[in-house]
């Protein structure tokens, strides 16, 4: 007996450094929803409140702290709530050494240029998922996920029998400023993911998107737009003459769809694609605008 | 006679053609294939009709034409009334705080009352500037509005109030984002309602003009003459000032924050031949009418060369800067007063009971730590002293430095507002590094001292080379050098509008942090700059002697100009030291030296000593500050320290009212 609790008290402790970090800390949104898609309750999120407005789904639960701000973490507050884990993102690579001080930090360099950022967000999901345990459940998550993307593309097909049409996603900062989001970006993975063609004219960037004024548009092609619906501006900018001589507005083939956060993680791109499959839902409701040219 | 009239012609012919040629390559650029002015015509005549690139023309681009015309002559009126008003040819919107207090205004509208920033942004704007207008007035007393006292404690108001702007804008950042570039000035349009919305609260006022073309005449005799002659004084001065304020709050809430047209305008009225106040309304505004639409033009135009949008008001910024040093030549102000050692000497027992309060209440500082039980001073856990002490070394070493350089440069320049931050070296600093960070593509923290330095130096050689017109006058120079600031802010805007979410951090970055720093990088601010303090100290004699005239310096056997390039070398390397790890940090350098003499240190060793200890206590206070306020959020300590020591110097700036010392 005695001895068994001698061999006891050698293994907790190395099982208690094995096991699965339980106390985490997300300094990213991305890293946050990562972690709220395996069914891990972060300790504490950066912004919590924004978070909840800009990003809401997953939704965060009730008990998540908040740890600061994203561009300055505070870092007394993050050692007094003593995390097992920390989860930041490249712009805080620096921060790190300091960091690792305070509990173990990994670094999710989720948006770069220099990968494909919708594989690099499943990737860094499974990666997160091994080492909590949960890759079985992660695995049954991602294929319900790739199921339904599946529907969604077959309803688009059916929706669209003579080809899929090219898509542009943007969003209206201000009523003279839009953000296009074009390679590399989440909002276009979804669209791949969809079997639509892209057709925002952005080159591949860290994020996938620029800021071109909403005068720039009137160079797009011929492509359907749908504009994420902004949290405050473009309402007035809709209704002016301008807008609508857009030829996109003209040819009907601009909609709004519901706001959904473009920076997240991997299973961002399934309410992106849900977002962008009903916002091309309108269009079929949508009055086309016809022109009487004389 | 004829040599004026000669210099005047090439304004009024040079301007209007300038402004309509750049405008017309901007509109050629934009639609390359019809670029004939048959089609514009046909189209302003005709309407738009259903054709895109009319359509564009119709609701884009003569909007915004039309908006830099009306916003430009709504600023050049507004700042011709504040200087006919004043008799001071510096004074403008910008000036005087109320621009800023404007921004920050709807910046606050923004984030926390949606709905009056949507529906009433020109009552939210004129109630900022009204306010900061009526602090600056309250501090410096309206006596004084001729000033350059004022202009100079208006134009730290500004940046006091641009730097809330900033720290509202960090803690919001995703609800200000789309302000950047409205916050540069932002002219684009898509229909004509500004228009309307303009003229609705622009006409009505401008009724009264022709009822204050008497006063302001009977002002320029002077107040008594214009009391005399039984001028109400106070109620007309106050409908002239309100005036001025509210067309710069109309502009402020309908295209955002566009600097110097204001405050150059009015000058170049004068220059161009306006001599009786309603020549010099009308000259203003057509003038600004012109310079904005002239800046505009070429801001679409670098918009086609950088593919993304290039806001305005930093074009104006680019322009209106230099243009604003070279005004300089035009003021008429007496020599200031002698640099400003106290008349009451401090008791030294009080002065050392001074010194022991402030090092205890920094110390204690350090210790104050808050966490989700409340606040508590105690010594803390290992692990939290282990991140804190690194960021209090840097603040600590970047509060000395900056102490030491203002030491430095007040003595040697002779000149009390002389220090690293007003005179542009830490904006030269910060855009070096941004330039040299953007250009190497990697972080801000990467980047290092050299191209600091290289931005410090460029940049106080160019004040010095700029101030040798008005043989470096203290508050001419420090013009130049607030100029130059605001020159290099514009390019900074430049950088951060191409938007994009790295902004955010950048803007961290700009508002001076320590979160970052790391235990070696702190230590090696500290013995860079414990080693400038110490090669300062050891020099204290020749900076005495220098400081005392160049002359009995010569006797002493001093190499004048050598000794004099070696100590601006050593001020430069201060700031760039401080400014390539923590970044820009305002109003530390200017009010140390001052704090060092009223705290009892007169001669040259002992203010530098006492200076470089209060500007480190004074960063250990603020950043305690921003450790501690905000919880869980932090506040930059650059932000801290320049709201609280930015405060103290709009305060004592303005406490010199009267002769009161």
């Amino acid at each position: 007996m005695k001895r068994l609790l001698c061999l006891l008290c050698l293994v907790l402790p190395w099982l208690a450094a094995h096991a699965a970090p339980t106390r985490v800390v997300a300094l990213s949104w991305d890293g946050a929803e990562q972690l709220l898609a395996l069914g891990i309750t972060p300790l504490a999120v950066a912004e919590r409140a924004d978070y909840r407005r800009w990003v809401a789904r997953p939704p965060l639960p009730p008990g998540v702290l908040d740890a600061g701000s994203r561009a300055e973490p505070n870092l007394e507050r993050l050692a007094e709530l003593k995390p097992d884990l920390i989860l930041t993102d490249a712009a805080l690579a620096g921060l790190r050494p300091r960091l690792e001080r305070i509990a173990p930090t990994r670094v999710l360099l989720a948006f770069s240029s220099q990968h494909d950022n919708a594989a690099t967000a499943r990737a860094l999901y499974l990666q997160l998922a091994r080492e909590f345990g949960r890759e079985a459940d992660a695995h049954r998550r991602l294929q319900a996920l790739d199921q339904r993307l599946a529907q969604l593309r077959r309803q688009l097909r059916q929706r669209y029998p003579q080809g899929a049409p090219a898509v542009c996603v943007i969003r209206v900062g201000s009523p003279t400023v839009v953000w296009l989001y074009g390679n590399n970006s989440m909002p276009q993975a979804a669209l791949a993911a969809l079997g639509l063609q892209p057709g925002c004219p952005v080159e591949t960037g860290a994020w996938g998107v620029a800021q071109r004024r909403v005068v720039d548009l009137a160079q797009l092609g011929d492509t359907h737009v749908l504009a994420i619906a902004p949290l405050d501006p473009g309402g007035p900018l809709w209704q002016s003459p301008l807008w609508r001589a857009m030829p996109f507005v003209r040819a009907g083939r601009f909609a709004t769809m519901r706001s959904t956060w473009t920076y997240g993680g991997v299973f961002s791109l399934q309410y992106l694609a849900e977002a962008i499959a009903d916002g091309l839902a309108h269009f079929d409701n949508a009055p086309k605008v016809h022109l009487h040219i004389d | 006679m004829s040599a004026l009239r000669w210099r005047r012609g090439p304004l009024w012919l040079a301007l209007p053609l300038m402004a309509a040629l750049v405008w017309f390559a901007a509109v050629g650029r934009h639609y390359p294939a019809r670029g004939d002015l048959g089609w514009l015509w046909r189209v302003v005549r005709d309407g738009p009709g259903t054709d895109l690139d009319a359509v564009l023309l119709y609701y884009g681009t003569l909007p915004r034409l039309a908006m830099a015309l009306v916003v430009g002559a709504t600023l050049g009126l507004s700042g011709c009334l504040l200087q006919q008003l004043s008799g001071n040819v510096l004074l403008s919107p910008m000036t005087l705080g109320s621009a800023s207090g404007a921004w920050l205004a709807m910046i606050a509208g923004a984030v926390w009352w949606p709905w009056l920033s949507a529906h009433h942004p020109d009552w939210l704007a004129m109630g900022g500037a009204v306010v900061a207008t009526g602090l600056l007035l309250l501090l410096t007393g309206r006596h004084r509005l001729g000033s350059l006292q004022l202009v100079l404690a208006g134009m730290a108001l500004n940046i006091l109030l641009a730097a809330l702007a900033t720290a509202l804008t960090l803690l919001h950042d995703q609800y200000a984002l789309g302000l950047f570039v409205w916050g540069a000035g932002d002219l684009a349009q898509y229909d004509w309602h500004w228009l309307p919305w303009l003229a609705a609260r622009l006409l009505p006022p401008l009724m009264l003009l022709p009822l204050l073309a008497r006063p302001l005449a009977l002002l320029r005799l002077g107040l008594g003459t214009a009391s005399g002659r039984g001028l109400a004084l106070l109620p007309a001065l106050l409908a002239i000032l309100l005036l001025s304020l509210w067309l710069s709050a109309v502009a402020v809430a309908a295209v955002g924050l566009i600097g110097f047209i204001s405050v150059l305008t009015p000058a170049l009225a004068r220059r161009a031949g306006a001599r009786t106040i309603a020549a010099q309304w009308g000259a203003s505004a057509a003038l600004g009418a012109l310079l904005l639409c002239l800046t505009d033009g070429l801001a679409q135009l670098a918009a086609h060369w950088s593919s993304d949008s290039v806001p305005s008001g930093a074009a104006a910024a680019l322009i209106g800067a230099p243009a604003l040093v070279w005004l300089l030549g035009e003021v008429r102000d007496p020599p200031d007063p002698a640099p400003a050692v106290p008349a009451v000497r401090l008791d030294s027992r009080l002065a050392a009971m001074l010194w022991f309060g402030f090092v205890l209440l920094a110390a204690s500082t350090c210790l104050l730590t808050r966490d989700a039980h409340g606040w508590c001073l105690a010594w803390p856990e290992a692990i939290v002293w282990w991140l804190r002490w690194p960021r209090l070394l840097a603040a600590g070493a970047a509060g000395a430095g900056l102490g030491v350089a203002g030491v430095i440069l007040q003595r040697l320049l002779n000149n009390p507002l002389a220090s690293p931050d007003l005179l542009g070296i830490s904006a030269g600093a910060t855009l070096a590094l941004l330039l040299s960070a953007g250009l190497a593509g990697v972080g801000l923290a990467q980047v290092g001292w050299l191209p600091a330095l290289v931005g410090s130096v460029s940049t106080l050689a160019l004040v010095l080379w700029l101030g040798r017109r008005f043989a470096w006058r203290p508050s001419a120079l420090v013009l130049a050098g607030l100029a130059l600031s605001a020159l290099l802010d514009g390019m900074v805007q430049f950088v951060l509008a191409r938007g994009g979410l790295d902004t955010v951090a950048t803007l961290a970055w700009l508002a001076g942090s320590t979160n970052r720093v790391e235990a070696p990088a702190a230590l090696a601010l500290a013995l860079g700059v414990g080693g400038c303090a110490l090669l300062a100290w050891l020099g204290r004699r020749s900076l005495t002697l220098l400081a005392a005239g160049d002359a009995l310096a010569v006797s002493c056997g001093l190499s004048v100009s050598r000794a004099r390039a070696g100590w601006l070398l050593l001020a430069a390397l201060l700031c760039a030291l401080v400014t390539s790890l923590v970044g820009p940090i305002g109003f530390v350098g200017v009010l140390m030296p001052h704090l060092a003499i009223r705290l009892g240190a007169r001669a040259v060793g002992a203010q530098l000593l006492a200076a470089a200890a209060a500007g480190a206590l004074s960063m250990l206070i603020a950043d305690a500050l921003g450790r501690t306020l905000l919880y869980p959020m932090q506040l930059p300590v650059g932000l801290c320290a320049g709201l609280l020591c930015g405060t103290l110097l709009v305060l004592s700036l303005s406490a010199r009212r009267g002769g009161r010392s």
